[in-house]
């Protein structure tokens, strides 16, 4: 009979170090820790995507800066003419910051309905709108028909940028630089989320409609954002949809009737939890609900 | 024999603790000097090892030991034993053992993994049975001839390992009656994963030259003789023991990483923990068989079934296991519910290159019921029949021929169908909502049965009143062994069920067990204990009759008393008698042992089988009624409805957990569990994020009847009752969402896309071109 | 360098890595073996912790960010081997089967007990989203929920 042979302990050998975490005590100290570190550093704000790199098979950062829990970073400011809200809030206090704003329903909807309870507590808004490989993110869209401008720091001072154009770098922002502000304008107008998960909760949603409406005087749609979640890998807008709804009532079946009609411009990504044709199939049907809920809210 | 009631609502005693987290299950058990264990799992579904070098992970520091496919010699099997511990030169599915570490940490152990240098050939790999079925097909296992059988019977060949057959009366000339409908169906069912919380887990020892092995498994027994069989030493030289076991549903009937921490405690001479990370889980579970199935039925216009023919293959993945027993069940699942004439069924076990599947709840009859019951739908239909009048023209009844020609006693499919009607009209519909919905119900039938097989008990009587009951029973969330076992011991003695305390599994102490499974424990483990308990009352009725000058047939057991029948108060309590016996004879124990039956089947009618007749029938009618989004495919369950054949209900409350919980299960395969698999023959699904089991929000309370009186050979009238929960939920909910969408189902599950994907026509309707349309050539061996 | 953390009152101090996950922290270096390692990607609530009294995933939160945090496990929430008042209506409802989503369930629904006392049937069935049973179907939680609610 063969038998494993037991193994003496041999010479020590270093093995890689583990990630640093350097929690941040200032936005300050954070954004200059973020620098200092270049590519081996990563912001590390709620954890909940980080944390789930082993079954990804990627390997952690060398160093983190944890930035969760910096005053400057999880305050929502909101004045009659724009919200501003810190990076690293997480959904559920933003769900709750935006409960008496009926304007922002669909964000509200966004934040608070995402994963689940204990996952929104720890999830921040910075990381869901920088984590280009999350395509299913709940609030992408939801800003998106806001008209977001994205607030981006490092050491040497801050900029801002629409959140379209913030979606087409982020992958390749600069090391060092961190999204610290999203800024909101306030207007009147009427907002919805509609989000498909495949079971009732909890699940990330297969398809996203947010929509943003201003109707005038007449009722008529003065104004239209609708923005595309999940379907593709990253969220948009749905310009010719925006459109098509300009100087109408906004009649739900009417708009998803033209919703079916337009589809066809989205090219739907496969994935394990549902395929493409899937994603693109019920945008009419959330269209449809979209604008029942607007009109509702 | 017992003066009192063994029915009763009794709460489960391991509650308390695991509520406040004390419980100790395998992965919480932690030993001075452990290891830490890892396994080394290929990343390709078919190729050959044309080098395996760990020389330089041994030098990994911490790095205690490393076993490879020399260090187990041995292959196992069900039927066949065609499957070894770790791949020896060929490699058969993706995630398939290679090499195992025990290390200091964990860390270390996986880097000593990284460290181990593989050089694989890839080789062409057989994905599905249609893949398997082909002619010329690669062979998934070239030397399958040369593979010891353990069950003669089965028919073999290319990469069918095992194929069963049932034949009875004359089909052909069924299918040629003039007078007759032909209905044919065709079905797919994918794979399902138990998501047991607890994962595969084991501490390894060995002391004094045997084997401690610590496992979370419902198995101890087939732990003991398969390891000792793959390391290639004596079975006596294991023993196994069991702490609680966090879930197991059939995923822990079958042997999985026991082996590996036995063989590094040997080698380095330390205990060892090999715990499944929640990946491995995912990847290489012993998932509930993906299946095909088509089923033929000749039918008259009044609705007789004159006739049926089937073809099942299940795709057992690279290694026989569970599947080429579970080809037995098809005659009593997929042959079940209604009463036949003239039949004929093939079920094959197939080979492809895919991770081995196993055993889950109702093997086999989950997905033959979903067939049978939509199958059944499609009759009615086409010859204009109401599906439950149809239903209750042909279930089985009392006298009538199984597939098998096995003789069903006792009217009971018909009643319970009646006390189905009653609970549905009980209930007030919720008005009509006019959200767009489509809207649809059914109601299903199915037949289980209970795995009886060999059991053992001792009772010892401790002199405090108290007894002790040790068998080789495990306790995996049933409350089978918390529950029904010392209710069954308590009411024989006419003690209080705490008197009775309840030692775990035990290979060294406890006799011969099948295991915790197949709805058996209570059935087998009570029928064992029963009768070692009904000794011991019968030496203590002995030694009272001295004690208290009566004739031991004039002396009842009640309330921790042992009195003259009508003279509460007199006589002594079991502690005394206990106590004399002890000081008079020696200590009291009684022993008790049980096995099947034994229900004859027609003589010369099945080939293959494991079994022939089903000891102990369980029947159970579902109904559901569902709402389906015609947007987005989403089905919601509306309402859920069982009524179970439980024999006797020694434990009602327990009884309704195990139905809520196992129709929870059923709805999740139903409707959202999916497991599929890559083209690089990997599970696509490797986490919770993608494998979606019934959340909170997903369920609704089911309501229940539990249909008693039913006969049964178990103890005290008893049947298995945690396992047939799961039994008819895909059939139900297959049937309703037909029904809500005028739509053939012909798949599960019912995700929305599927769902979607049926609503708008996107996809033609199922066919199973590698299932030959003469059914006698799908046969290896001519029946 | 080291972490302190107080975990059910104790202050206690870990060696571990700094992205070393809470609950190997707690199961391993504390002996507390309560909370659960089931997904490790925060969907199954078997490892739910109260950190600074709010329902948290310890898989998903780094020793760094559980250093100078109050942390309440499973085994701290009911004084001297007691139960509270969800673990009492658990173990009335005979709610339990294999038990290893309780320590995570205990801990939410504790959680929820005080922070939503008006929580209704669907409130309960939301809140649970994130704390998966396998076994029971859920429906025995949701009913103890509303006994432990009632019986205030």
């Amino acid at each position: 009979m063969m038998s494993g042979s037991p193994i003496q302990d041999s010479a020590v050998v270093t093995h890689d170090a583990p990630a640093s975490i350097y929690v941040a005590r200032s936005l300050a100290g954070a954004l200059d820790a973020l620098g200092e570190y270049g590519t081996a550093g990563a912001p590390f704000a709620g954890g909940t995507w980080i944390m789930r790199s082993p079954i990804r098979h990627q390997p952690l950062k060398t160093h983190y800066v944890a930035i969760g829990r910096l005053p400057e970073l999880t305050a929502v400011r909101i004045s009659s003419d724009a919200i501003e809200i810190g990076a690293t809030i997480t959904h559920a206090a933003l769900a709750a910051a935006l409960a008496g704003l009926p304007e922002f329903a669909g964000l509200a909807a966004a934040a608070g309905h995402s994963a689940n309870p204990a996952i929104r507590a720890m999830a921040t808004i910075g990381g869901n709108l920088a984590t280009s490989e999350f395509a299913a993110a709940d609030c992408v869209p939801a800003l998106l028909c806001l008209d977001a401008d994205v607030e981006i720091s490092d050491r040497r001072g801050r900029e801002h940028l629409s959140l379209t154009d913030f979606l087409k770098i982020r992958s390749t922002l600069a090391p060092g630089r961190l999204v610290t502000r999203i800024i909101l304008p306030r207007t009147e107008r009427k907002t919805a989320h509609v989000r498909l998960p495949l079971r009732r909760a909890g699940d990330y949603p297969v398809a996203i409609v947010s929509l943003s409406v201003s109707l005038d005087a007449t009722s008529r749609v003065q104004a239209a954002r609708i923005a595309v979640g999940s379907v593709e890998a990253t969220a948009r807008r749905w310009p010719r949809l925006e459109a098509a709804l300009l100087g109408r009532p906004l009649d739900a079946t009417a708009v998803a009737r033209t919703a079916t009609e337009l589809t066809d411009e989205f090219v739907g990504r496969d994935s394990v939890d549902a395929p493409a044709w899937y994603r693109v199939s019920v945008l009419p049907g959330l269209v449809r609900r979209a604008a029942i809920a607007a009109l509702g809210s | 024999m017992s003066d009192v009631s063994a029915t009763m609502d009794l709460r489960r005693r391991d509650a308390a603790d695991k509520l406040r987290g004390r419980t100790r299950y395998t992965i919480d058990r932690y030993l001075p000097g452990m290891l830490h264990a890892a396994v080394l799992r290929a990343t390709v579904p078919s190729g050959r090892i044309v080098r395996l070098d760990t020389s330089r992970a041994a030098r990994i520091p911490g790095v205690r030991a490393i076993v490879t496919a020399t260090d187990a010699p041995g292959m196992i099997g069900i039927g066949i034993a065609d499957h070894p511990l770790f791949a020896r030169d060929v490699i058969r599915y993706d995630g398939e053992p290679l090499a195992a570490v025990a290390a200091v940490t964990l860390a270390q152990a996986q880097a000593a993994l990284a460290a181990i240098e593989v050089e694989i050939e890839p080789l062409p790999a057989i994905l599905t049975m249609a893949d398997a079925l082909a002619p010329d097909a690669t062979l998934v296992h070239p030397d399958w001839r040369s593979y010891e059988v353990l069950l003669e019977g089965g028919a073999r060949g290319g990469n069918v390992a095992w194929e069963a057959t049932v034949v009875r009366g004359d089909v052909d000339a069924a299918f040629a009656r003039p007078d007759v409908e032909i209905v044919e169906s065709c079905f797919r069912v994918g794979r399902q994963n138990h998501v047991a919380f607890e994962p595969r887990a084991v501490v390894a020892s060995y002391e004094d030259g045997r084997f401690h092995i610590e496992t979370s498994t419902q198995v101890p027994w087939s732990i003991r003789n398969a390891t000792a069989r793959l390391l290639g030493v004596p079975a006596s030289q294991v023993r196994v023991t069991v702490p609680p076991v966090g879930g197991g549903f059939g995923l822990k009937f079958d042997l999985a990483v026991e082996p590996f921490a036995a063989l590094l405690a040997r080698a380095s001479g330390r205990p060892v923990r090999l715990v499944n990370s929640r990946e491995e889980e995912m990847l290489t579970c012993l998932f509930r068989e993906n299946a095909d199935i088509r089923i033929r039925s000749a039918v008259t216009r009044e609705g007789d079934i004159v006739g049926r023919e089937a073809v099942v293959l299940m795709d057992c993945g690279a290694y026989g296991g569970e599947q080429i027993f579970l080809t037995t069940m098809t005659a009593h699942t997929l042959g079940g519910n209604y009463k036949l004439e003239n039949v004929r069924m093939v079920s094959r076990a197939v080979y492809t290159n895919t991770t081995p599947n196993g055993a889950f709840r109702c093997c086999n009859g989950v997905y033959n019921t979903f067939a049978l019951e939509r199958h059944t739908d499609e009759i009615a239909s086409r010859i204009g029949m109401d599906p439950l009048a149809f239903r209750r023209r042909n279930v089985l009844g009392d006298k009538d021929l199984g597939a098998t020609g096995q003789v069903f006693e006792s009217n009971v499919l018909g009643p319970m169908l009646d006390r189905m009607d009653t609970l549905r009209d009980a209930t007030t519909l919720p008005p009509a909502r006019s959200d767009g919905r489509l809207h649809g119900r059914a109601t299903t039938v199915g037949t289980w049965f209970v795995f009886v097989g060999p059991s053992a008990a001792t009772v010892n009587m401790n002199a405090d009143g108290t007894v002790t009951l040790v068998t080789s029973g495990v306790e995996i969330g049933s409350g089978s062994m918390m529950q029904s076992l010392p209710q069954i011991v308590a009411s024989t003695l006419g003690i209080a069920p705490e008197h009775v305390i309840v030692r775990a599994a035990d290979t060294d102490a406890a006799g011969y067990d099948v295991g915790v499974g197949g709805g058996r424990t209570t059935v087998s483990l009570g029928a064992a204990s029963l009768s070692a308990a009904q000794e011991v009352r019968t030496k203590l009725l002995k030694v009272a009759a001295d004690m208290i000058e009566a004739a031991p047939d004039d002396l009842v057991m009640r309330d921790g008393r042992i009195e003259i029948a009508g003279a509460p108060g007199s006589g002594r309590t079991v502690a005394e008698v206990a106590t004399r016996a002890q000081t008079v004879g020696g200590p009291v124990s009684g022993t008790g042992a049980f096995t099947g039956a034994g229900v004859p089947a027609m003589p010369g009618c099945v080939a293959g089988h494991f079994i022939d007749a089903i000891d102990i029938p369980v029947f159970a009618v579902h109904d559901c009624e569902v709402a389906v989004d015609p947007e987005t495919g989403h089905v919601e369950v509306l309402s859920y409805r069982v009524v179970q054949d439980v024999g006797r209900a020694l434990n009602p409350r327990a009884i309704h957990g195990q139905i809520q919980g196992g129709v929870v299960q059923g709805l999740g395969y139903a409707l959202h569990e999916e497991v599929t698999i890559g083209d690089n023959g990997r599970v696509c699904q490797n986490g919770f994020e993608t494998y979606r089991v019934p959340l909170a929000l997903d369920v609704v309370p089911v309501e229940i009847n539990l249909y008693e009186g039913a006969p049964s050979i178990g103890p005290l009238g008893t049947k298995g009752a945690g396992e047939v929960p799961i039994l008819n939920v895909g059939a139900a909910v297959a049937c309703a969402v037909a029904n809500a969408t005028g739509k053939r189902v012909q798949a599960l599950p019912l995700t929305p896309p599927r769902v979607l994907e049926l609503l708008l026509d996107r996809k033609p309707e199922l066919t199973l071109p590698h299932i030959a349309d003469k059914w006698a050539d799908n046969l290896i061996r001519p029946h | 360098m080291g972490f302190s953390l107080t975990v059910n009152g104790d202050r206690l101090s870990c060696a571990a890595d700094p992205a070393t996950p809470l609950v190997d922290i707690l199961r391993e270096e504390m002996h507390l073996t309560g909370a659960k390692p089931v997904c490790r990607e925060g969907f199954c609530g078997a490892c739910m912790v109260l950190v600074d009294g709010e329902p948290t995933p310890s898989c998903l939160v780094p020793a760094a960010l559980a250093d100078g945090r109050e942390i309440h496990t499973v085994e701290g929430l009911a004084p001297h081997g007691a139960l509270n008042r969800i673990q009492t209506a658990l173990e009335a409802s005979d709610a339990v089967q294999c038990g290893m989503c309780f320590p995570g369930m205990v801990v939410s629904l504790t959680h929820l007990l005080t922070a939503r006392p008006d929580a209704s049937r669907d409130d309960i069935r939301a809140a649970l989203t994130g704390n998966i049973c396998r076994c029971t179907g859920y429906e025995r939680i949701v009913e103890a929920t509303l006994l432990a609610l009632a019986t205030r």
